[in-house]
């Protein structure tokens, strides 16, 4: 009976030290605070998944934290990445992966130790030893890294500075980032004349090249290395450079000041970017790759006629060169032939021209361009799964222009771009780049839609100022310009599926009154008039009329 | 009778049911696709603007009371609604995620090609028409509300401020109107003004469907509900948004709800008129094992009671015997004792 009362309280301490216990460790693993800088600094280090099941959960780390706290202390990045030829290592506090429990260590001791060290001296510090959860949180936000790539603007903005030195002594600055591997000199040189983008060499993994005999940087290693190593640098020898934090370049404020600047510099010169110096033509002629021994013996080539193409204007209209040359500076014919190369991943020349499944296809990209709310009125969806028109197709490929020499697809092939220049300017110069339409006193100025009045007024409807508005909002767009350059087209817009006219036939000819059950894959001449007005208006996003106001929008209710 | 032999019984009628009932059903491919002319209704969401004409149509043409707010007035939308007996159709407005501008989708019957409501009436009000749209037949209707619990689609209501007919009411696809002439389409597809309703053929209509998904590429969800759901319904939906956003049902499947069923209700008859006749065969067959049993211990017992009666009577006799014995013993036991006790009674007086 006396041993009781001991027992009790030997059982209440018991649960006392397994609750703080407890605690204590949960204490460390709260909800994320507050994202910092749009979390863009924000890496998931989970090196160890690479040597089997994790005994805890990832490290999330906040990068640009730590650069500013180090920055503070009077450190640098010295303090975590460790040199190899001059060249900060991207791994933290080694220059290769050891086994599993050295990785483990190397993350630990300098973690832990570093934090212990500012602890120690009576400073804020990170977390310590026993505090696992606070590193390892499964809780903690995951990062957001907007992508970044360098666009015209950008590179343009490196390609004129002065702080930026060619390494040859060369008047440009190429040379300072564009390189390729010199076996012999077991370097990296600059190859004037011979720039491509990053992307070409730099795959999305390191790539052991046979030929080379050397690893390739993945794109993430070479730019990290290569941009903020030298923004860093920079920095450090107090010059005006880019961004050091990762928040600077992957972060939307970031991005956003980036653009800023961009249009500073642009405004500066005029709104309109120089040229890059790479010696590529104004000016190009797109031809099939005619076999020339069949040329040669007379026989007729079949072939799609030649495609004059406008390559400064399209350098103007792109933001990378990478928008069209995905794969290399090359012509495209190089690659994509009639019949598709192993090269060309056995993508014909047709679909490289006309697919639309991607945005490098010249058909793709100026139909992402359909999207804009200006031109998605006509241009909607529906346009987009048809069969382009005959016309169009005129548009690229070139009908044979009097007094100008014709576009001979087996003179053409193999041709140098020098050559291609002179004849592809006339025919270029002798496009028209305006829209155009038919004379205003053709144009209707108000139509009245009085078939189906019944419950409301007929209705009116302000053609010709829908017509000029169509065309004004056409007026500084050469590729819009070009393409509606026939009068008729804009036309087209509503006045669908019949041959381009002064006097189209009007919609219920086409369009039976009420909606016919035997012919229910045609709108009745009601949805037609709304599916065409409300489907415009609604792609445009013009706020007004309200589709569902009818009484006050585009009818007036009929007196009774 | 026998527990093992009862189940031995069971199990063999058991299975003579079943391999009487297999082959039969193999042998049948027989699945009902719909009338072949029968026509259907196509709700486009992305074309529907919510202005509520189909609504007022449908008031007009069914004879509906006039609602307590006016058709114009899309404030109405604002709350979610559904089916009722004085509103056979209603507009829903839906927020899908991420959608940049309101989604509206009409309710209404879906007109089943193999409708629960009607397979779950004993009366037979429901009926599927030739043209594709189910109807009901109040002259028959006892009142049950089996249909309103069988609708997977959550349509048929009751008019239950109707004290002394009242009808389960919902769409008819205008049945009876089109029947009658004076329409040619239904009231609502007449008077969308976009026609994001149209009517047709059921099997022109599925070609539409399909034909406006493949012609408008990233428009519409790749799928035309109703072409499958519950084995097919004669209202079909097309959607930008996931149907589950603009409140569509995804978890029906595709079997129709008497398909569904059958099975089960099959059994009914089976067990209505089999298991009387099995039951009553076992029990009159037990009934007369007992009965010859009984009979033969009868006769046993009269066959040992005969034997044994010479040899009990020849018993009770030496018992009588033994018992006149034992009595004449006692009494002359008891003389003699009182005769003594007399002499001695004597001889004392004579000493005194």
């Amino acid at each position: 009976m006396k041993a009781r009362p001991l027992l009790r309280w030997a059982g209440v301490l018991c649960v006392f030290a397994a609750v703080s216990v407890y605690c204590i460790e949960a204490s460390g693993s709260g909800d994320p605070k507050a994202p910092a800088a749009e979390q863009a600094d924000i890496v998931l280090i989970d090196d160890m998944t690479a040597y089997g099941k994790l005994e805890l959960p990832p490290v999330v780390f906040a990068h640009d934290k730590h650069t500013e706290a180090l920055k503070k202390a009077g450190k640098d990045c010295a303090a975590c990445h460790k040199q190899e030829n001059g060249k900060l290592v991207l791994k933290f506090m080694r220059v290769a992966d050891g086994d599993a429990q050295a990785m483990k260590s190397v993350y630990h001791d300098n973690c832990i130790g570093c934090h212990a060290q500012t602890a120690a001296k009576g400073q804020k510090a990170g977390p310590q030893d026993g505090q696992c959860r606070s590193c390892h949180n499964p809780k903690a936000a995951a990062g957001k890294q907007l992508d970044m790539g360098f666009t015209n603007v950008l590179h343009y903005r490196h390609a004129e500075s002065k702080d930026i030195a060619s390494p040859s002594g060369d008047k440009d600055n190429c040379g300072r980032c564009h390189h390729e591997y010199d076996k012999a000199a077991k370097k990296t040189v600059w190859a004037k004349g011979k720039e491509g983008t990053c992307r070409y060499c730099h795959l999305d993994k390191p790539v052991k090249d046979a030929a080379l005999g050397v690893e390739v940087e993945s794109f993430r290693q070479a730019a990290h290395n290569d941009c903020v190593t030298c923004h860093l640098g920079m920095e450090q020898k107090k010059q005006a450079t880019g961004p050091v934090l990762c928040a600077g370049c992957h972060g939307a404020t970031g991005q956003k000041s980036i653009r800023a600047n961009d249009k500073k510099v642009l405004d500066k010169i005029g709104g309109e970017l120089p040229r890059m110096k790479r010696g590529q033509p104004d000016a190009a002629v797109i031809a099939v790759n005619v076999d020339k021994a069949q040329a040669a013996s007379g026989a007729r080539i079949y072939a799609m006629r030649p495609a004059p193409f406008d390559h400064k204007a399209h350098e103007q209209a792109t933001d990378t060169c990478r928008a069209c040359h995905h794969k290399s500076m090359d012509s495209c014919t190089k690659c994509h032939t009639v019949q598709g190369t192993k090269d060309s991943n056995f993508v014909t020349l047709e679909t490289a021209m006309h697919g639309l499944a991607s945005t490098r296809s010249c058909v793709g990209c100026h139909q992402t361009r359909q999207a804009d709310p200006k031109c998605a009125g006509c241009h909607t969806s529906a346009d987009r799964g048809k069969k382009a028109s005959n016309e169009s197709c005129r548009k690229c490929h070139a009908e044979p222009v009097q007094g100008l020499p014709a576009l001979d697809p087996a003179a053409l092939s193999g041709m140098k771009a020098a050559d291609e220049k002179p004849l592809a300017e006339p025919y270029l110069a002798a496009r028209r780049m305006e829209a155009q339409v038919f004379a205003t006193e053709d144009i209707p100025e108000k139509v009245t839609i009085k078939v189906l009045a019944d419950e409301y007024e007929p209705s009116e409807l302000p053609h010709r100022k829908i017509v000029m508005t169509l065309l004004k909002n056409m007026k500084d767009d050469k590729l819009a310009g070009y393409f509606h350059g026939d009068m008729g087209t804009v036309c087209q817009g509503c006045h669908h599926n019949s041959p381009v006219s002064k006097t189209p036939p009007s919609c219920a000819s086409c369009h039976a009154k009420p909606f016919s059950p035997n012919e229910p894959g045609r709108p009745g001449l009601k949805a037609a008039y709304h599916g065409q007005c409300m489907g415009c208006h609604t792609a445009m996003k013009l706020e007004k009329p309200v589709a569902t106001d009818c009484a006050n929008g585009c009818h007036k209710p009929r007196k009774k | 009778m026998r527990r093992r032999k009862f189940l031995t019984l069971m199990g063999a009628a058991g299975a003579g049911l079943a391999l009487g009932k297999t082959p039969a059903h193999a042998a049948s491919n027989a699945h009902f696709e719909g009338y072949p002319d029968a026509k259907a209704v196509l709700f486009d969401a992305t074309r529907c603007i919510g202005c509520r004409k189909c609504e007022e149509a449908c008031n007009k043409v069914n004879k509906l009371p006039a609602p307590a707010k006016p058709f114009t007035d899309l404030t109405v939308l604002d709350t979610e609604r559904r089916t009722s007996a004085k509103a056979h159709t209603v507009v829903n407005k839906y927020m899908p995620a991420g959608a940049a501008a309101p989604v509206f989708r009409k309710i209404q019957c879906n007109h089943c090609q193999e409708p629960a409501c009607a397979s779950a009436c004993f009366v037979r009000a429901f009926k599927k028409n030739p043209d594709g749209s189910v109807t009901y037949d109040a002259s028959v209707c006892v009142g049950c509300r089996y249909c309103i619990m069988a609708c997977p689609f959550n349509v048929p209501t009751y008019e239950y401020d109707e004290p002394l007919t009242p009808r389960v009411m919902k769409c008819t696809m205008c049945h009876p109107q089109i029947t009658a002439g004076e329409l040619s389409v239904p009231g609502c597809v007449g008077a969308c003004p976009k026609e994001a309703l149209v009517y047709g053929r059921r099997k022109d209509i599925l070609k539409i469907a399909h034909a406006r998904i493949e012609a408008n590429p990233g428009r519409y969800v790749d799928h035309v509900y109703g072409e499958r759901e519950m084995g097919g319904t004669n209202w079909l939906t097309l959607s930008g948004a996931p149907f589950k956003e603009i409140g569509m049902r995804e978890d029906l499947g595709v079997t129709s709800a008497p398909e569904l069923t059958s099975g089960a209700l099959a059994v009914v008859p089976m067990v209505a008129a089999l298991w009387p006749a099995l039951l009553g065969g076992i029990w009159a067959i037990s009934k007369r094992n007992e009965k010859t049993a009984d009979e033969e211990r009868a006769a046993a017992v009269k066959a040992a009671v005969a034997g044994n009666q010479a040899e009990n009577d020849a018993k009770l006799a030496k018992f009588k015997e033994q018992a006149e014995k034992d009595k004449a013993g006692s009494i002359e036991r008891e003389v003699k004792k009182a005769l003594e006790e007399a002499a001695a009674a004597a001889k004392e007086e004579e000493g005194a």
